[in-house]
């Protein structure tokens, strides 16, 4: 039998974290974009509710008219189901005698009215819940009556002598059944929505003008200046931008606000140039998520392109001082060839967190105004996560998420694609 | 003797024992509360009370209530959030006081149950609840919840600013009714705002100075334009386009025809907001009943009553009716074995008593939610709620529908691209019905 290399048994545990933090979730995403899951039909099992709209929908219906009389007609009825059940509860014996000397054969047409026959008895029920039993015990009808279980609504039918056939029962389970089913209704919703092609130019623009104005941009622009300076400098610069990242999002976010506000530092500031205080975040909600994004973002590529020109030989920047190349040849000749790969490493990574990352922007415009800045990872959170009224649609934005990733996974490819993956990949000539 | 002696014991000794291995039952309890209200508080003493009860009765059990609270800015969407999401992980509470708007969400669901299947509602103190509270405590033809506070959203003015503007002390007084009457209409409102600018009595864009953040208060001035919000023999939602064109041609209005509301209001923060109500900064706001605790007692404000006016919110035009939104909130049980939600249903009842319902309607000023509290001391001696309670006759609620939170959006999103000066009211409109009709098909008549 052929060994497992070592190796394998070390990947094992990253290999299974794979599967079950991303894979699983992509494709458990995918299953539920099937769905039109929502908070208002819940994610586990069935409710079927005997609603007016449910009993309206059996009236247009092809259900049989005597099955559909006897479930609208509503009765309270001493039989002897009825006075069974009674006996076998927790009511009062001298009650429960009572009830069976003087009520059986006696029929109610409201629950108000039986109530009312029931506190006339000598020995009336003790409590509400007593009465709301002897209720549940003598009802005859399914007219706003609902069922967690297929089961007791077979057995509510029983009781009531309904007899109804497979194909009148699977239309009003159909009918009355308030859970999630399987649509692709949602994914025709993505395309119909007016709204979708405006968040995904958002999306776009976002992605676009953060990574190459501040991941990549600014990111290489700190690392090319911080390369030219002394040790002790460039440290202190590179810890200046550093700071952003390591703030706490909140209470980085919480600082621009209170900068940007009404009453805020930049009105104060501008208020000496004669311009009334105002909102700024709301004037320039762009201007605001791109640039509270980027001042997180830059520092990271400034670190991985910093560390890569590190590692550029020294004598290859030597040879071309002594060659006569000036700064901006160096940078374009040597430097920038040299990190190509940390360049492609940042956009696609970049890319990609920034696709799926919201969270500055949640805090800051939240996406307004008007879903100005709503880009598409917050149109899926909103969706499915935060409504104001409690109107979640998993379903919905678990489509809009499958979107995302396939926008992910075209973006990787574009990239590799781009940048030669496969010549980077190849082994250095020198070493063949 | 000494039996004789030992016998007098015995109950006590007995009584003892039951209470010494009674089981303790958990009831979790969510809910919205902020240091200004008294939801908690009225739970703890609900549950010291049913507890005592209990061991009255004889029954084994003690209820210990786990009290889980949001506050702040965004505190409904992450308790509603919290809600749904506990519920489905089977790790949600008992009881959950929330929107009554709820009720159609949580119910279609099955997550919470209907409360007139465990509360008897024609006894003490339901049967003295205001009988107009039931209405949004209804879905389907059963009562799912029961009420704990209700409000009047309000317009509100600095008096002072208005007696700049010409306003004498008369006309001062006769405002509030000229509002209720329907002669003074939201185009007035815009019209003071103005005038308050332009002579210099508030800054630009300070006039009329509307909630910052999304809100029900907003369907008000779809209503003040008769707009129809839920057709009574289907219970779908209704959008009717000229109320709606109305209502965002108000407001685009507001902003750039008489430029007393600014482009980018939406988002201010709720700090700077009440900074700017409080202080005399904006002139003419519109607000709940609620929010004078706030002022009074968070910020300070105690001037209130001599220098701030209200009224109802006015009518959208001549010819239509002032309105209030009331929103109360409803106590709602979850789902759950037979003796928690009996323990949970007698809970609700005694917190539902009027003297510790007084204890929340003032403390938060909100309204009282029973006919009793007129007559107690400790409530109509308060002027608040009597001041702002008759004021409930014009209310409206939001409709319980299991869309609302879609339509309601949409709706929003509508009116912040007109603010905000993307789309005229027209082209708004238009977008809206496109959208609805894309997404919500035939759950919304668009008349």
């Amino acid at each position: 039998m052929k060994r497992i290399p070592l190796a394998y048994w070390f990947l094992l545990p990253a290999a299974v974290s794979i599967i079950l933090f991303y894979v699983l979730p992509v494709i458990l995403t995918f299953v539920f974009s099937f769905t039109s899951m929502a908070s208002d039909t819940g994610i586990y099992g069935n409710h079927y509710v005997y609603s007016k709209n449910a009993i309206r929908a059996l009236e247009k219906s092809t259900l049989n008219r005597d099955i559909f009389k006897k479930i609208i007609e509503r009765k309270y009825v001493f039989d002897s189901e009825s006075l069974k059940i009674i006996s076998q509860s927790k009511i009062e014996k001298k009650t429960q005698t009572e009830i069976e000397e003087t009520l059986p054969g006696t029929v109610y047409s409201t629950e108000k009215a039986l109530f009312e026959a029931l506190d006339k008895l000598k020995n009336k029920p003790r409590s509400f819940r007593d009465k709301k039993i002897i209720s549940r015990a003598t009802i005859r009808s399914l007219n706003g009556e609902e069922f967690i279980e297929i089961s007791e609504m077979r057995v509510a039918f029983e009781k009531l002598q309904i007899e109804v056939g497979e194909e009148d029962f699977d239309l009003i389970t159909e009918v009355t059944n308030t859970s999630w089913h399987w649509t692709t209704k949602n994914y025709r919703e993505v395309f119909s929505n007016p709204d979708s092609w405006r968040i995904f130019k958002n999306t776009g623009l976002y992605v676009t003008l953060t990574l190459g104005l501040f991941n990549v941009g600014c990111a290489l622009i700190i690392a090319l200046l911080t390369f030219y300076m002394s040790l002790g400098q460039s440290k202190f610069f590179r810890s200046l931008w550093l700071i952003p990242r390591i703030s706490p999002s909140v209470l980085y976010v919480l600082l621009w606000r209170d900068l940007m506000d009404h009453s805020g530092f930049i009105s104060y500031v501008m208020g000496y140039f004669g311009v009334a205080p105002t909102n700024w975040m709301g004037e320039f909600p762009w201007v605001t998520i791109i640039v509270i994004n980027g001042f997180v973002g830059a520092s990271m590529g400034m670190i991985i392109f910093s560390s890569a020109m590190q590692a550029i030989p020294k004598s290859l920047l030597y040879a071309a001082s002594v060659d006569g190349a000036y700064m901006w040849q160096q940078i374009r000749r040597i430097i920038l060839p040299q990190i190509r790969w940390p360049i492609l490493f940042i956009a696609s990574y970049q890319t990609l967190s920034l696709l799926t990352s919201f969270e500055y922007i949640q805090l800051s415009t939240d996406g307004g105004p008007a879903r100005d800045t709503e880009v598409w990872a917050l149109h899926a959170f909103h969706t499915a996560l935060s409504n104001y009224w409690g109107n979640l649609r998993y379903g919905f934005g678990a489509t809009l998420s499958v979107v995302l990733v396939v926008i992910g996974i075209i973006a990787s490819i574009t990239y590799l694609k781009l940048f030669k993956f496969q010549v980077l990949l190849q082994e250095p000539p020198i070493e063949n | 003797m000494k039996v004789k002696y030992f016998l007098s014991f015995f109950p006590i000794i007995i009584y003892s024992i039951t209470f010494a291995y009674a089981r303790d039952v958990e009831i979790g309890f969510w809910t919205k509360n902020d240091p200004i209200d008294y939801r908690n508080g009225s739970i703890k003493m609900a549950v010291m009370i049913l507890n005592e009860e209990l061991k009255i009765e004889g029954a084994d059990v003690q209820v210990v209530a786990k009290i889980r609270s949001w506050d702040g800015g965004k505190a409904w969407s992450n308790l509603k959030q919290a809600y749904s999401l506990a519920m489905e992980a089977g790790t949600g509470p008992t009881i959950i006081l929330s929107g009554h708007e709820d009720i159609a969400v949580w119910g279609n669901s099955g997550l919470i149950q209907p409360i007139d299947e465990l509360l008897d509602l024609d006894t003490w103190p339901m049967s003295n609840i205001v009988e107009s509270l039931w209405g949004p405590m209804s879905w389907n033809g059963k009562i799912w919840a029961v009420p704990q506070d209700a409000e009047a959203r309000l317009l509100f003015f600095w008096n002072k600013h208005l007696a700049k503007i010409g306003y004498s002390e008369s006309d001062l007084e006769a405002l509030p009714d000229k509002i209720a009457s329907g002669s003074y209409t939201l185009y007035d409102v815009l019209k003071d705002a103005q005038k308050m600018q332009d002579q210099g009595v508030v800054q630009k864009g300070f006039g009329f100075y509307p909630r910052p953040k999304k809100g029900g208060d907003y369907w008000q001035f779809y209503r003040a334009f008769d707009g129809d919000m839920q057709d009574s023999a289907t219970g779908k939602l209704v959008l009717d386009k000229q109320a709606l064109l109305a209502y965002y041609q108000f407001f685009h209005d507001a902003v750039y025809k008489y430029e007393v509301t600014s482009k980018n209001h939406i988002g201010t923060s709720w700090s700077n907001w009440h900074a700017a109500v409080t202080s005399g900064k904006a002139g003419i706001w519109h607000g709940g009943t609620w929010q004078r605790a706030e002022w009074v007692d968070m910020i300070g404000f105690h001037s209130f009553n001599e220098n701030v006016g209200f009224g109802l919110m006015p009518a959208g035009k001549s010819g239509f009716k002032p309105t209030t939104l009331t929103h109360p909130l409803a106590y709602m049980i979850s789902r759950n074995n037979d003796e928690l939600s009996q323990l949970a249903a007698r809970i609700i009842a005694i917190a539902t008593e009027p003297r510790i319902n007084s204890l929340h309607a003032i403390k938060s000023s909100h309204l009282g939610i029973t006919k009793v509290q007129d007559a107690q001391e400790f409530y109509k001696n308060n002027q608040w709620p009597s001041d702002t309670s008759s004021l409930l006759e014009n209310a409206f609620s939001l409709p319980n529908n299991t869309s609302f939170g879609q339509y309601d959006i949409a709706v929003w999103n509508g009116l912040t691209a007109v603010w905000s000066g993307r789309l005229t009211p027209q082209e708004s409109v238009d977008y809206i019905t496109k959208e609805l009709n894309a997404t919500m098909g035939g759950k919304v008549i668009i008349k």
